[in-house]
């Protein structure tokens, strides 16, 4: 019962997707061992000078990397990893770490650690480092909207945000940084968290890229229920069919999910059961004009009117609605309960020149 | 105890599943029951279809909830006083034909006859709305052509999604065109007190009464808010006890089925409106506080004019949807010989909005 209530609390810009679909990972981290040929460590760095790095320690996928598992306790070990990546590769930048505004304690750690830094003379770069909370709600970590709502800058979907100087860095990759170019020690391991209801077991594996699929979940995945394995989020992510695919540098998670493809009776009842499924939990209708859709959009689109373009078979007037502003979050379609496919739609008439 | 819920549940699949299976490989039968037997299917079980693109996962609620939100709502909003009220005889019957006109025999005529897919469970919505706004003693036929016409409209129209108007309020326009004075006599007095089982299933005596739009029409006199906030008093069937209406609405726009914004600028402006004409022109127009209690402000307000299909799909469209309805409602009220003006409002409305919405959307994105 507590799920369904949690669920009622939709977010008005925005949906807190950890409170609904809540994802407990295991505390141990696992090593997958993998003997066939793998992909070494290398970080594009960026032509441009770097003015701002972000570094986002606050997901907003239930699915994504715990923070805990990059930190592991030790968060001034971080820091000071972060600091040495920042003063040897892009000084004068200034450095953001973003963290999710519940966690205090993370929150206080970094706080001491920029005022001891201010002090201590080896880091004494105190004022290049800048904290920030967000709320962890989905998709408030999309380049486009942490850049506005940390620096107030705007930049298009699909830019890189690297033209304007800002550098979004993945905290694997601080760590990676630190040990393959500073220390010049091996790094050739990742982690990938992997959940779902496909599987017994929610996991955080330690893989090196070049790892294929099927060898990181053959020992978790359920073999009593159909199910489909999908890559970097189940919003936006994209579905893995063969599961021979390599993973790589830039895999961020692995979700596999219950193929509900059978009717199942009372589903009222069965709520909770059928939530964290593929199911499409109801029947494709027309547009009701609920206005689900622009409430939930995190940047006040209004996604039916696209619907509608499509529909009248007026592809190409959809780019009057200001579609270009769309991040491709895929929470419209999500909350559309005439279950239509508005992000595929929205996909298709951007792909229209 | 569970296990034998479970071993039922697990029979009645397997033969749900046998049906279905005999109805897909017989064309002739899914012709005629196919979209019957979908209707029925997907009242007690999920569907089959699972997310093909981006987002694999989805929410819950899906267009089923959604209507049984409205239903509901409805249900606890005028269905259960007027059983108080007018007695369990005068309103079930009322029901009953309702329903089996409007969606068991008109809509499932038609889905065969024109090859849907499956019965659409906004027909329920409408049949529902039916009686609400037809006098307690209108014949029981009367609310039979009433919910064909409307479900045939909605039909005629391309289902829902595609209705201009508010096809309930359709049927009733036609209604008031072709029967006029049916409609607009037969105000019952309800009982009011303790309720008796007498009173339950048959009402009180059938004492007819002016309603108090109409009384305030001819005499001038004013009914007290007490009574009209709770029922007391002369009206269409489900318009009556407005406090129930009025909890329910809210709950409705709270599950954020009906839209905050309509309700408010609908009654916002019915009192701004009756406020500044009733102190211009005096009693021509009545006072604020009795306009929004009387008639079927509250019930069209929440209701009717909040159905989604059939205002803008822009929200602040939605406001200058309801202001438009208010000053409509107040000028039909006051400056002409038709006592109550919510029905032409809102379909008045209905039909503006069209134009609204593309004059927004103009502006808003500056095309
Ligand atoms: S329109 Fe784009 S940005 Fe808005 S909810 Fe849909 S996918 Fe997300
Ligand atoms: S959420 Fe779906 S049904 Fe509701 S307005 Fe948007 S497109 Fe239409």
């Amino acid at each position: 019962m507590t799920k369904i209530k949690r669920m009622k609390k939709a977010y008005k810009k925005g949906f807190n997707l950890i409170e609904a679909y809540p994802v407990e990972f295991s505390e141990t981290v696992i090593l997958v061992k993998y003997d066939g040929p793998v992909d070494n460590f290398s970080f594009s760095f960026p032509d441009k000078k770097v003015e701002h790095i972000i570094v986002n320690l606050c997901p907003t996928e239930p699915w994504a990397l715990p923070n805990r598992a990059v930190l592991r306790n030790r968060t001034h070990d971080f820091l000071n990893k972060l600091e040495t990546v920042r003063s040897k590769y892009f000084p004068d930048s200034h450095c953001h770490v973003v963290v999710n505004h519940h966690e205090a304690t993370l929150f206080n750690e970094l706080n001491q650690y920029k005022a001891g830094a201010n002090r201590i003379p080896p880091f004494a770069k105190g004022e290049y480092l800048h904290l920030h909370t967000i709320k962890p709600v989905y998709p408030y970590d999309a380049p486009v909207l942490i850049v506005k709502n940390i620096l107030g800058l705007d930049i298009a979907f699909g830019q890189n945000a690297a033209e304007q100087g800002i550098l979004l860095l993945d905290p694997q990759n601080v760590t990676g940084i630190f040990e393959y170019y500073i220390k010049e020690n091996e790094f050739n391991t990742r982690l990938i968290p992997i959940s779902g209801t496909g599987l017994k077991d929610n996991k955080i594996l330690k893989v090196k890229p070049g790892t294929p699929l099927k060898r990181m979940l053959e020992l978790y995945v359920r073999t009593d229920i159909k199910y489909r394995v999908f890559l970097d989020g189940l919003l936006n992510g994209a579905e893995v069919k063969d599961l021979t695919q390599k993973i790589d540098w830039s895999t961020r998670n692995i979700v596999v999910v219950e193929e509900r493809d059978y009717k199942s009776l009372f589903p009222y009842t069965k709520v909770n059961e059928l939530l964290f499924t593929t199911s499409l939990m109801g029947e494709l209708r027309r547009c009701v004009y609920c206005n689900h859709c622009d409430d939930i959009c995190p940047v006040n689109l209004e996604p039916a009117l696209y619907w509608h373009c499509y529909d009248r078979g007026e592809k190409h007037k959809a780019r009057t609605y200001a579609l270009e502003k769309c991040i491709e979050c895929g929470l419209c379609s999500f909350i559309c309960p005439s279950k239509l496919e508005l992000f595929q739609v929205i996909k298709e008439c951007k792909s229209l020149k | 105890m569970k296990n034998t819920i479970k071993d039922i549940e697990t029979i009645l699949n397997e033969n749900l599943n046998r049906i279905e299976a005999f109805i897909h490989s017989h064309p002739k039968v899914n012709f005629l029951f196919g979209a019957l037997f979908e209707a029925a299917d997907g009242l007690i079980r999920s569907t089959r279809d699972t997310a093909k693109n981006p987002p694999f996962i989805r929410n819950s609620m899906d267009v089923k909830q959604y209507m049984g939100g409205i239903l509901v709502a409805l249900f606890f909003g005028w269905v259960v006083p007027a059983i108080y009220f007018y007695g369990f005889l005068c309103v079930i019957p009322k029901l009953i034909v309702s329903f089996v006109v409007g969606v068991f025999v008109v809509d499932v005529i038609w889905v065969i006859l024109a090859g849907e897919e499956r019965i659409n469970e906004g027909g329920f919505v409408t049949c529902l709305f039916i009686p609400a706004f037809l006098p307690p003693q209108a014949p029981l036929w009367l609310i039979g052509v009433g919910a064909a016409i409307s479900i045939l409209f909605r039909n005629i129209l391309g289902g829902v999604g595609h209705n201009l108007v508010n096809p309930a309020l359709f049927g009733r326009l036609m209604l008031t065109i072709c029967f006029p004075t049916m409609v607009v006599s037969g105000w019952q007095e309800p009982s009011t007190g303790i309720p008796t089982i007498q009173s339950l299933m048959h009402g009180v005596d059938a004492v007819t009464h002016a309603t108090p739009l109409i009384a305030f029409k001819e005499t001038g006199e004013t009914a007290s808010f007490l009574s009209l906030m709770f029922g007391a008093n002369t009206g269409s069937l489900g318009e009556t006890c407005r406090v129930a209406l009025i909890i329910t609405g809210i709950w409705l726009c709270v599950k954020r089925i009906a839209n905050w914004r309509i309700p408010i600028a609908y009654l916002g402006s019915v009192f701004i409106f009756s406020a500044i004409l009733s102190a211009i022109a005096g009693k021509t127009v009545a006072p604020p506080i009795f306009q929004l209690l009387s008639g079927g402000l509250i019930f069209g307000a929440f209701f009717m004019a909040t159905d989604p299909i059939t205002t803008t799909y822009s929200q602040s469209g939605k406001w200058i949807f309801g202001i438009g309805c208010g000053l409509i409602t107040v000028i039909i009220r006051g400056y002409t010989p038709i006592p109550e003006g919510v029905m032409y409002a809102i379909l008045l409305m209905n039909l503006l909005s069209i134009p609204i919405q593309s004059i927004i959307l103009k502006i808003k994105y500056r095309m």
